[in-house]
């Protein structure tokens, strides 16, 4: 099996000249600006809500993180994300692999067990496998379209995709493996032929939704009541619903400006800097701040779907709206949770919040979108 | 659009992509839509609030009590007074169900306190109070203690604040008239807030406390500090610019009020009527219309009212038949008896209807309308000043019949009665008057009403201030003062603030001559054989006039006969004795209510003398000494 790329293409490739300056021409400027411009807010952000804190460190990490990110995209964006085609498969068995030894690995007394400790540094599986998904679903679509693939080995294919959102609901990790259904609903959406197994697939999930209840911890099923009703128990599993509503709705239509977070600073939100930063951004610039964020996001996210669709092969478009959908529903939810529309559960803000695995995640995520844009159609 | 169309071999040209495209890029919008219309709803339509909540969440105040001014007497000695106390408090934002358990574990709280902890802090949260609220006054050293070392364990919800009490040094004496403090209840709050009370102090209940509030009260200090998600108190330059306004209101202490009130003449009329179930006393200075003492029995301790009371306590004075709660010298009116008479003997010499020298007789007895009226005694044929003295009825029965009801209604307002004295305390009742019109509104108006209204039965209500300011008007000559028990208010430092000067109500109409020969008829009731208070209530120290009255108790006014203690009979008569001394030069005017005591001459008599005794053998010697 042959990747499509266009004989003009390789033809332009062989042509050679400077590989660096024809790189430079056709990188995705506009993609790496607005991740530059996201990148800033998180930092800026990140170190307004720690400074004033024993976690001001948590900065200084934030700082080494991004430097490792950075290189990252730059390395996946370089690498020809068609040689990822055969790797796809691999990538999902590593991540299932590593979900499967954090589980055994791990403290069970903690409770819920995400992290694996790797020469000192904490690293989060489940963060990961979520590119390992993207690949492989983007390779389940190629293949399909290719018609390479029977229903029935595409089938299995979306069975094996399960797996991981299984394994990372039992960790238990509720937000993360609601997030990789989404993620896998929103591409097969657009890219399988049929659409209606997706939409028994959908039935017997929301069929199943009573038994995913009956499996939740006493801790989930807290949160999701306290989210139907915060005010029911302020000081327990409401508080950080209000408290963050508190925080968001005080920075009124500027801001309190910047560094001037009170709610955030005095610790109403334990641990805002991983799940809430928005809380702390909505407090110190207001609602314009606020919806400048958001639209800095939505254009991110167009600017994938639109790399999606200049993408030379169905893999490239797969990968691409695998990862704008990665990046749409991590923020819808993140911000839907900060503001009081969604449940507490721990979704990050893509380059906002603070934390290795998630940020990496996100690097990695736009490096695979501009090697797509780097070989897309000329027009 | 930034998805172009272009030609080419990629996926732009799947139509069926761009069609589901379209759809997923609606929903996108929709939810973004979403996003901002709650971010708009939060921040720009309710952001004032939340900014506002947010600012209560981090910036929390707590108010510096300011020391209650002091109630005392006219030479200095505290009546009210403040002690150290420990009160506990809960942070009602903290205070979850845990710590609630802990505390109820470690004081091992009574249920009846467990039930105003509970009521207290709920009360609280309605009120969104972030302040602390006491939850348990004045308590002892141990609980206090108890409290302190516990609370890291209690999560900073309990805070134990010392602070000043308010105490009674003198217990039950002057009771209804310094009265007591409690906490205001949740619906009095709202408005006490907002004249900058704290919720956890406690009000002026009753007595002086209570119509002095404004002075007593002074002006609360706060100080406001940023406290952190956890309730505790930040320090810093940083946090202190967190906090708009004053961080520091200095407290302003409460000024003292000084009562007309002489502590050890109030202690000696309390003395004097210990060994009866109910009495009330009321002594004035004739000249000046103040207040030297006060006395109703039984009452209560103030000390135990100002946050000691228990539910128990509670039902036993309320059960209790002769009232405790009831200020008997204001609140309750009585049929006064023969103290009554100087009305219709005075209305009759002014009308000229009846001379000094003209002898009435008197046989035992009084036929009118039908009804045969009988007196004490068979008096024969007596004249103004011994029919005083003798207190005859028939005498005055016939004086009443040529005066008429309207008259003498007119002559008792005129010295005051009928109408509240404006002596400012306790919700004071008005008495009643009777008139023709009364009767008249009842059915009719016969001749037995009018004698009856002639002899202080029927009818007739009046308080023991009202008839104590009547016969001080008597005694000064006609000069009706309006009673005072406030002499003046103070600042802490000693600067005057207010003060209450005598207050001349009017000169009654009655004339001169009446009026003298009613001081002689009542000169005589004490100072002559056969007079009604001649055998126990003369004094070899001072010359007393004044005059006896046993009220008549109509039908049952008590239900509670079989809970009342020995001697308490509610069908006997009340025993009066109204008068001043000396009897020649008045200087104070007494009014004694022995309550269904039983004749006014055996026993009213003699508590006056031994108050009037006390006042010239020891008061105003002590005085004189002082102001020497």
């Amino acid at each position: 099996m042959k990747l499509g790329s266009s004989a003009a293409e390789l033809a332009h490739a062989s042509i050679g000249g400077s590989r660096w300056r024809r790189f430079l021409r056709r990188f995705d400027w506009p993609l790496f600006a607005a991740m530059a411009v996201l990148v800033a807010v998180g930092l800026a952000n990140l170190y307004s809500a720690t400074i004033r804190t024993p976690h001001s460190t948590k900065f200084d990490n934030q700082i080494i993180w991004t430097c490792i990110g950075v290189t990252l995209f730059f390395l996946f964006a370089a690498l020809d994300y068609r040689t990822l085609h055969r790797l796809a498969w691999v990538a999902l068995g590593a991540a299932i692999a590593a979900i499967v030894v954090v589980r055994l690995l791990s403290d069970p007394i903690k409770g819920s067990q995400r992290w694996l400790e790797l020469g000192g540094v904490n690293f989060q599986p489940s963060e990961v496998a979520k590119v390992a998904v993207i690949l492989a679903l983007a390779r389940l679509m190629h293949d399909r379209a290719r018609e390479e693939l029977g229903g029935v080995q595409l089938a299995v294919g979306m069975v094996g995709l399960g797996l991981p959102v299984l394994l990372i609901a039992i960790q238990p990790d509720l937000g993360t493996s609601i997030l990789l259904a989404l993620i896998i609903a929103s591409v097969s959406a657009l890219l399988v032929v049929s659409l209606w197994p997706l939409v028994g697939a959908m039935a017997a999930g929301l069929a199943l939704l009573p038994l995913l209840w009956e499996g939740m911890q006493d801790y989930q099923k807290a949160r999701v009541l306290a989210f139907l009703d915060p005010t029911a128990d302020p000081t327990g599993a409401g508080w950080h619903t209000q408290q963050s509503i508190f925080a968001v709705g005080s920075g009124r239509m500027t801001g309190k400006g910047f560094l001037n977070a009170t709610q955030n600073q005095l610790n109403f939100l334990p641990e805002h800097w991983t799940d809430f930063p928005f809380s702390v951004w909505a407090e110190e610039w207001g609602f314009v701040g606020s919806a400048l964020l958001l639209a800095a996001f939505a254009f991110l996210a167009l600017w994938v779907i639109n790399a999606a669709l200049r993408a030379p092969d169905r893999f490239g478009t797969a990968i691409c709206i695998g990862v704008g959908a990665m990046l749409f529903w991590h923020v819808v939810v993140n911000v839907a949770m900060v503001i009081g529309l969604a449940p507490v559960v721990g979704v990050t803000l893509p380059f906002i919040s603070y934390g290795g695995s998630s940020t990496v995640t996100f690097f990695i995520a736009l490096g695979l979108v501009a090697s797509v844009s780097l070989r897309r159609q000329k027009f | 659009m930034l998805i172009r169309s272009a030609p080419g071999s990629g996926e732009s040209r799947s139509p069926e992509l761009h069609r589901r495209l379209g759809w997923l890029l609606g929903l996108m919008v929709v939810i973004f839509a979403v996003l901002v219309a709650r971010l708009w709803q939060l921040q720009v339509v309710r952001g004032n609030e939340y900014f506002e909540a947010a600012r209560s969440n981090v910036v929390d105040e707590r108010f510096l009590p300011s020391v209650r001014g002091k109630i005392l007497d006219r030479n200095r000695v505290p009546l009210a007074d403040n002690r150290p106390a420990f009160n506990i408090y809960v942070v009602p934002r903290l205070f979850d169900a845990a710590a609630r358990e802990r505390l109820v574990d470690l004081l091992a709280l009574t249920g009846e306190e467990i039930a105003r902890l509970d009521q207290r802090v709920a009360s609280a949260r309605k009120r969104r109070s972030g302040r602390a609220v006491m939850v348990l006054e004045d308590q002892g050293r141990d609980r206090a203690g108890l409290v302190a070392q516990a609370r890291p364990q209690l999560g900073g919800a309990v805070e134990v604040h010392d602070e000043p009490y308010r105490t009674y040094p003198h217990g039950q004496i002057a009771a209804h008239l310094v009265g007591f403090m409690n906490q205001p209840s949740s619906a009095e709050m709202a408005e006490l807030e907002k004249q900058g009370y704290d919720a956890s102090e406690f009000i002026g209940r009753y007595g002086v406390e209570r119509a002095w509030e404004k002075y007593l009260h002074g002006v609360k200090g706060i100080e406001r500090y940023i406290i952190n998600a956890r309730g505790e108190r930040m320090e810093g330059a940083e946090a202190e610019g967190l906090i708009e306004g004053e961080r520091f209101e200095p407290p302003i202490a409460g000024h003292d009020v000084i009562l007309t009130l002489d502590l050890e003449l109030q202690q000696r009329a309390e003395q004097a009527v210990s060994g009866v179930a109910a009495a009330a006393i009321a002594v004035v200075e004739v000249e000046t219309g103040r207040m030297l003492a006060l006395v109703s029995t039984p009452s209560f301790d103030p000390n135990v009212m100002t946050g000691h009371l228990t539910r128990a306590e509670h039902a036993r004075l309320q059960g209790d038949p002769r009232h405790p709660y009831v200020d008997k010298t204001l609140q309750q009116h009585y049929p006064p008896g023969s103290t009554w008479k100087f009305v219709v003997g005075g209305a009759a010499l002014d009308d000229r209807l009846v001379s000094t020298h003209e002898h009435l007789s008197c046989s035992g007895q009084h036929r009118a309308g039908g009804r045969v009226f009988q007196c004490m005694h068979t008096h024969g044929s007596i004249d103004f000043a011994t029919a005083v003295q003798r207190s005859c009825n028939v005498y005055f029965w016939k004086l009443a019949e040529r005066v008429g009801i309207d008259r003498m209604a007119d002559t008792a307002r005129d010295f005051g009665f009928g109408a509240p004295t404006g002596l400012g305390l306790n919700g004071e009742v008005s008495g009643r008057v009777p008139t023709r019109e009364l009767y008249r509104k009842r059915g009719a108006h016969t001749v037995g009403h009018t004698l009856n209204a002639a002899t202080g039965q029927g009818d007739v209500e009046l308080t023991v201030v009202q008839l104590v300011m009547a016969y001080a008007a008597l005694a000064n000559g006609g000069r009706l003062y309006v009673p005072k028990v406030v002499e003046r208010v103070e600042s802490a430092r000693g600067q005057l603030i207010a003060e209450e000067s005598p207050e001349l109500r009017r000169q009654v109409s009655m004339s001169p001559a009446a009026i003298d020969a009613l001081r002689d008829g009542m000169w005589r009731v004490v100072n002559v054989p056969g007079g009604t208070a001649h055998e126990l209530g003369r004094s070899q120290l001072v010359e007393i006039a004044g005059k006896t009255g046993t009220a008549q108790v109509r039908g049952r006014r008590h239900k509670e006969d079989a809970a009342a203690p020995g001697d308490w009979d509610p069908h006997r008569d009340h025993a009066w004795f109204a008068g001043w001394a000396p009897a020649r030069h008045p200087e104070i005017a007494i009014v004694v209510l022995i309550e269904h005591g039983g004749g006014g001459g055996k026993m009213a008599a003699p508590v006056a003398r031994e108050v009037i005794e006390a006042y010239f053998a020891r008061v105003k010697p002590a005085r004189d000494r002082r102001t020497m």
